[in-house]
């Protein structure tokens, strides 16, 4: 009679799958995965600790350095929460400015994550059609802030600098390019056969367990949830901003609300475009004394910036909640439990789009 | 079949064919665009130290006066490409990518003021930091070989052992004093602030 042994089969901490370094630790019978827990802390680099005592045009450098991926919404965030306490309010071109900024770098990232994913289900073709689609979103960062990752674009009461008729032609015409090309590699995605077989039904996150374990952004947003930092946000709201819901639950589910975030951004940035007046870019205004909570919709979901300064502006007191934390825990213990197959295991949690520099921070 | 069917459309199309068959890497080249280490432009630097007041890397900039002129110089390894040191210097000194033009164009400024704190606790009035701070040398040149002044004129001095702040609104805030400070005593609050349209 055959033997059937539960195995404990660790995934990571290097990978050729994974971004970055993490250790899936699975409980198996067979194929079949009974239970899991995902093990951290290879890249630690207490960024938080670092940033106590310093004035915000340091800490706005650290900030973008807790991610390399979505590093505008680090600074995004943490420069709308100091303006917060401090009663700045950005001048109006320089608030469409950071829309259109905090875009492209929504677009970036979202492009980088499905590409990991067709990347993680062996279709290396769409892989690298979606990774070259990403350069022409990085050139667009880099023409308009002058940096590819680490932007360092806003600042409190407006931004580094603005954009003039030419990069706003450029980026139209960009913009174009990456619509046409996106349609043709989503009716890729959607059609292919072997692409269903390893994303339809897989890693399924019901609405039910993801508000249990508090499950945000497009990993929460493809469980049905309508949960977007977004609706709230006064600039979106004024550019008619309407959160991007699918129903399944599913690998695919995930990657296509990211496929549609892409659309959406494009959109955001063409109507942000269109409303822009002439005008001035930054309204000045000093930091002062005063405690916050303020949340953001980073690419993988709800950010969380709890800060306290003093009278000189400097951040006595620093915590960062982001994204990737509450989803690599819904990921282990309610997306990867019942997985059917060892292969699977990759792609599920290369689906929630899992960041580790952010977790860690 | 319909997949089959896209994938045939992906690859009939003339673009993809005249790519596969003329494939050729596009040569390297930065940008002009890129916002890459600051240079110096000809314009003559004042010693007003905005750029080392600014700059948010440890000692990545440093004014220094080389065959009697002055001129910041870049660390490398340190310097994070920021800019910053560009949009705060009101002589135009460096350039580096757009970032002066636009200065220019919309006259961008980072303006600053400065709080120096000392923890009484922590110092324990070697006077390292009155030697070191450039203003505090420029003022009483005694300081310049020894620790002691006699100046009411100076930033800060040491006074019956410890370190006493007299002038304040003179500070540049070039944080020289917290980088010489080995007890890690005396603090410089920089509390900056992005304008445009010139001085406010």
């Amino acid at each position: 009679m055959k033997k059937t042994v539960d195995i404990s089969l660790p995934v990571g901490p290097m990978h050729p799958c994974f971004k970055e370094p993490c250790r899936i630790k699975c409980e198996t019978r067979g194929e079949y995965v009974l239970a899991a827990e995902v093990e951290l802390g290879y890249v630690k680099k207490g960024i938080e600790r670092i940033m106590r005592g310093r004035p915000w045009q340091e800490v706005m450098f650290l900030a973008e350095r807790v991610c390399g991926i979505c590093s505008v919404i680090h600074n995004f965030v943490f420069i709308e929460s100091v303006e917060h306490i401090s009663g700045i309010v950005p001048t109006e071109r320089a608030a469409y400015l950071r829309v259109i900024v905090n875009e492209l770098d929504r677009m970036q990232s979202h492009l980088l994550a499905n590409y990991s994913y067709c990347y993680t289900i062996e279709h290396e073709t769409l892989a690298m059609y979606l990774l070259n689609l990403r350069e022409t979103v990085m050139d667009q960062l880099e023409l308009i802030t002058g940096a590819r990752v680490t932007c360092a674009f806003i600042v409190p009461g407006g931004v580094r600098c603005d954009i003039s008729s030419d990069i706003a032609d450029e980026l139209r015409s960009a913009l174009d390019h990456i619509d046409a090309e996106l349609t043709r590699f989503i009716r890729i995605f959607e059609t292919g056969p072997l692409i269903g077989l390893r994303s339809k039904g897989i890693g399924i996150l019901t609405k039910d367990a993801a508000i249990e374990s508090h499950a945000v952004g497009p990993t929460a947003r493809a469980s049905g949830i309508d949960n977007d930092q977004r609706s709230t946000h006064p600039t979106y709201t004024a550019l008619g901003f309407s959160p991007v819901i699918r129903q399944e639950g599913d690998n695919f589910a995930r990657i296509m609300v990211r496929f549609e975030e892409v659309f959406q951004s494009i959109r955001l940035i063409r109507s942000a475009l269109e409303a822009m007046r002439e005008g001035p870019i930054r309204g000045g205004g000093t930091i002062k004394a005063g405690s916050i909570r303020y949340r953001g919709e980073a690419p993988r979901g709800e950010l969380l910036y709890e800060l306290t300064t003093d009278d000189y502006g400097r951040i006595l007191e620093i915590a960062i909640q982001t994204p990737s934390i509450p989803n690599i825990q819904v990921c282990a213990h309610a997306m990867l439990i019942d997985a059917q197959s060892a292969a699977d295991i990759t792609s599920i949690f290369i689906s929630s789009d899992p960041c580790i520099a952010c977790t860690e921070r | 079949m319909l997949s089959i069917i896209n994938y045939i459309r992906e690859f009939l199309r003339p673009h993809w064919i005249t790519t596969f068959f003329t494939a050729k890497t596009a040569p390297l080249v930065t940008p002009p665009h890129f916002r890459d280490f600051p240079e110096l432009t000809d314009k003559e630097c004042t010693h007003c130290l905005a750029c080392m007041m600014i700059c948010p890397a440890p000692e990545a900039i440093t004014v220094v006066k080389r065959e009697e002129i002055w001129r910041p110089e870049i660390t490398k390894g340190h310097c994070i490409r920021c800019g910053l040191c560009i949009e705060a210097c009101p002589e135009d000194v460096l350039t580096s990518g757009r970032i002066l033009a636009y200065k220019k164009e919309e006259e961008l400024t980072l303006q600053g003021t400065f709080h120096i704190e000392i923890d009484q606790s922590k110092c324990m009035g070697c006077g390292n930091c009155t030697v070191a701070c450039p203003v505090n040398r420029e003022i009483d040149p005694a300081l310049r070989s020894s620790g002691t002044s006699t100046s009411d004129e100076v930033i800060m001095r040491v006074d019956t052992g410890q370190n006493k702040v007299l002038h304040e609104e003179k500070c540049t805030g070039c944080k020289t004093c917290e980088e010489s400070c080995s007890n890690g005593a005396i603090r410089v609050a920089r509390i900056v602030e992005a304008l445009q349209g010139g001085e406010k």
